[in-house]
């Protein structure tokens, strides 16, 4: 005491020399506070991450903003392209000029038949401008035969994996697309395959057929087009964006990336709830040890309470110091537990793990843990404040015993 | 003499103290009046369980009476009031315990800052007081030690030197001696006299060692609860 001037600092120096009376269980509430702080912290990692994944990628697919009428997401139409857009190269410009804006996408979309000559199974199709699509999207599917549609073809497709087997089609076979034009008469169109891809998702590569958007529109006579997918220069820009377009746009609707990603929608409810769970026995077991460990230091110290009290300290004061020393504990159990997140990332972008694929998906994806300073700090002070409420718990009664009691305490 | 100096720094009047034990009441003090003036060395005696003990917890006002009333150089103080009785005792009241009672983390001259600490005295008014305490013990090069590596006198004089660092009016002392050897009990009991009588402290000291009660100015003998005799001489 006699070297600090500042009573916090007293208290504060008092507490640290309390921690070192048992090494070992201060080690072991050290240790359960590193181990909650690295759990939630790699588990809050591992879900970060899986939301920046799958929310890059929805917004891969359909664009950061989706740009249509509104009667076209509720998807029933009369006729194919009814509620599509008839001046999209128009809208496109006026889109473009946003600086914000990095490309705008048009997408066909229709259903209908594929044939082989001797067998027709239904199709999802989606024409698309190929050039600017993989430029913009960049590898977004695998390549499991031939290659990507080019810019200048007409008549050309790529497969989904299942479909392609299905009608035992290889790059260079010939197929019919059959379809609804938007005059409600049937239409058919030769195309050739060039490629077999693979989007991860079964059911998709079972339907799935890409050709370019003038061989759509051939196919269903229009020049429509059913949306146009907006793709902006970072996520972040997603919501002003759309207030600043939408209000330029008053007759169109547009829609965001996650507002058309229910599968992202629902895995982000789910690891809500798991990790949600999981954070929340993890901070149980943290304050049910540590309580434990120090309801024995607190006990052990009794005596010595009531002699402390005996001088005239008051209960506040013990509580302070005890709830300090709970804190220092925590506290340096919780930047372990942060240096362990870190460095297990750190370990897993220099030695890639993969997890194998969830359910509905044919690819796994890489094991990855990210780093958010917010969740880190966040954990950090939880698991802090956690053992330091522990402490102060515990301690709550003994420092408020009768002196005589404390005293007499064997 | 100012009438403050004059007043007894601690007097129980009428004081009544019942310990329950599950159903059974067990009568500790009876009736008991005391008081101790200034300065005064004032030893109690008598077998275990004729409140000895009980005496110094409610003077030293970390317990409180059934029925009399307890009085602090004149105040009646109600130590149901619990802050105001730590209060009181951060300010106005040294204890020496028979088992030194010292925080085993703390270094000696930590142990003997704390009650200037708890006060609010500035740290260098602090450090000076402290320096000046340990010398008067004799453990000035002892300061930075912990108490585990002192020996037992040597601890029972920095629990001596905290108990009078804040230079209190009323030093409670629970069978100060009884950890102690001979010679070092003699020590002890003439530092406690010396500072004591330097620093105007009473002391009220619950103790079978007669060494002590022969040094003491008066020897109040207690028996089921009562005073039985009150023996006043003047030491050597």
């Amino acid at each position: 005491m006699t070297a600090l001037s500042t009573p916090l600092l007293a208290w504060a120096r008092f507490a640290w020399l309390n921690t070192r009376r048992n090494r070992r269980r201060s080690l072991v509430t050290v240790a359960i506070a590193a181990l909650g702080t690295a759990a939630i912290g790699l588990a809050g990692g591992f879900a970060l991450s899986t939301y920046q994944g799958l929310a890059e990628a929805s917004a891969r697919t359909t664009g950061h903003l989706v740009l249509a009428r509104a009667a076209q997401f509720d998807g029933f139409e009369d006729t194919p392209l009814q509620h599509g857009l008839t001046d999209a190269q128009a809208l496109r410009q006026r889109l473009l000029a946003d600086p914000a804006v990095r490309q705008v996408l048009p997408r066909v979309e229709f259903g209908g038949l594929i044939s082989n000559g001797d067998k027709s199974v239904i199709m999802m199709g989606v024409g698309i401008e190929p050039d600017a699509e993989f430029a913009v999207k960049g590898p977004f599917l695998t390549v499991e035969a031939g290659r990507e549609l080019a810019g200048a073809e007409r008549g050309a497709v790529m497969l989904g994996a299942g479909l392609a087997r299905n009608l035992k089609a290889q790059p260079g076979a010939s197929l019919t697309l059959l379809a609804g034009t938007t005059e409600g008469a049937m239409n058919a169109l030769d195309v050739t395959v060039v490629g077999v891809v693979a989007t991860g998702v079964p059911e998709i590569d079972q339907r799935l057929v890409y050709t370019d958007i003038a061989t759509a529109q051939r196919l269903l006579v229009t020049d429509r087009v059913s949306s146009l997918g907006i793709f902006l220069d970072r996520m972040e820009a997603t919501l002003p964006a759309r207030e600043r377009l939408g209000a330029s746009l008053p007759d169109l609707t547009l829609r965001t990336w996650e507002e058309q990603a229910p599968f992202y929608r629902s895995v982000r409810a789910l690891y809500n709830r798991i990790f949600g769970a999981l954070g929340l026995i993890l901070g149980v077991i943290v304050v049910v040890v540590v309580a434990n460990a120090m309801a024995m230091s607190v006990i052990e110290r009794t005596r010595e309470i009531g002699t402390l009290r005996a001088l005239g300290t008051r209960p506040g004061q013990l509580l302070q110091t005890l709830a300090l020393e709970g804190l220092l504990l925590g506290a340096a159990g919780g930047a372990i537990g942060a240096a362990i997140t870190v460095a297990v990332s750190v370990a897993l972008q220099l030695f890639p793990v993969m997890m194998p694929p969830p359910p509905g998906r044919s690819i796994g994806y890489p094991l990855l843990i990210t780093l958010d300073a917010g969740l880190m700090l966040a954990t950090l002070g939880l698991v802090t404040g956690l053992v330091a409420l522990a402490s102060a718990l515990v301690a709550r009664r003994t420092v408020r015993l009768p002196v005589v009691a404390a005293l007499g305490h064997v | 003499m100012n009438a403050q100096m004059s007043l007894p720094v601690i007097e129980l009047q009428g004081v009544h103290k019942t310990y329950r034990l599950g159903a059974h009441a067990v009568p500790a003090l009876r009736g008991v009046d005391l008081a101790v003036r200034p300065g005064e060395l004032v030893a109690l005696t008598g077998p275990s369980g004729s409140g000895k003990s009980t005496i110094l917890n409610l003077a030293g006002l970390i317990d409180r009476a059934d029925a009399g009333t307890v009085r602090l150089r004149g105040r009646a103080v109600d130590a149901g009031d619990e802050a105001a009785a730590t209060a009181l005792r951060r300010d106005a009241i040294g204890f020496i315990f028979q088992g030194f009672n010292l925080v085993p983390v703390m270094t000696v001259a930590d142990n003997v800052d704390y009650p200037l600490f708890l006060a609010g005295v500035p740290a260098a008014e602090r450090r000076a007081r402290v320096a000046a305490a340990l010398d008067a013990v004799g453990l000035r090069e002892h300061a930075g030690h912990r108490p585990d590596a002192l020996s037992g006198g040597q601890r029972q004089r920095v629990a001596i030197a905290r108990a009078l660092i804040k230079r209190p009016g009323l030093v409670i002392a629970d069978e100060p001696t009884a950890s102690l050897d001979s010679s070092t009990a003699t020590q002890m009991l003439d530092l406690m006299r010396e500072l004591g009588h330097r620093d105007g402290a009473a002391f009220l000291i619950a103790t079978h060692d007669e060494r002590l009660t022969r040094r003491c100015d008066r020897v109040i003998a207690l028996r089921d609860g009562v005073i039985a005799t009150t023996d006043t001489e003047m030491p050597a």
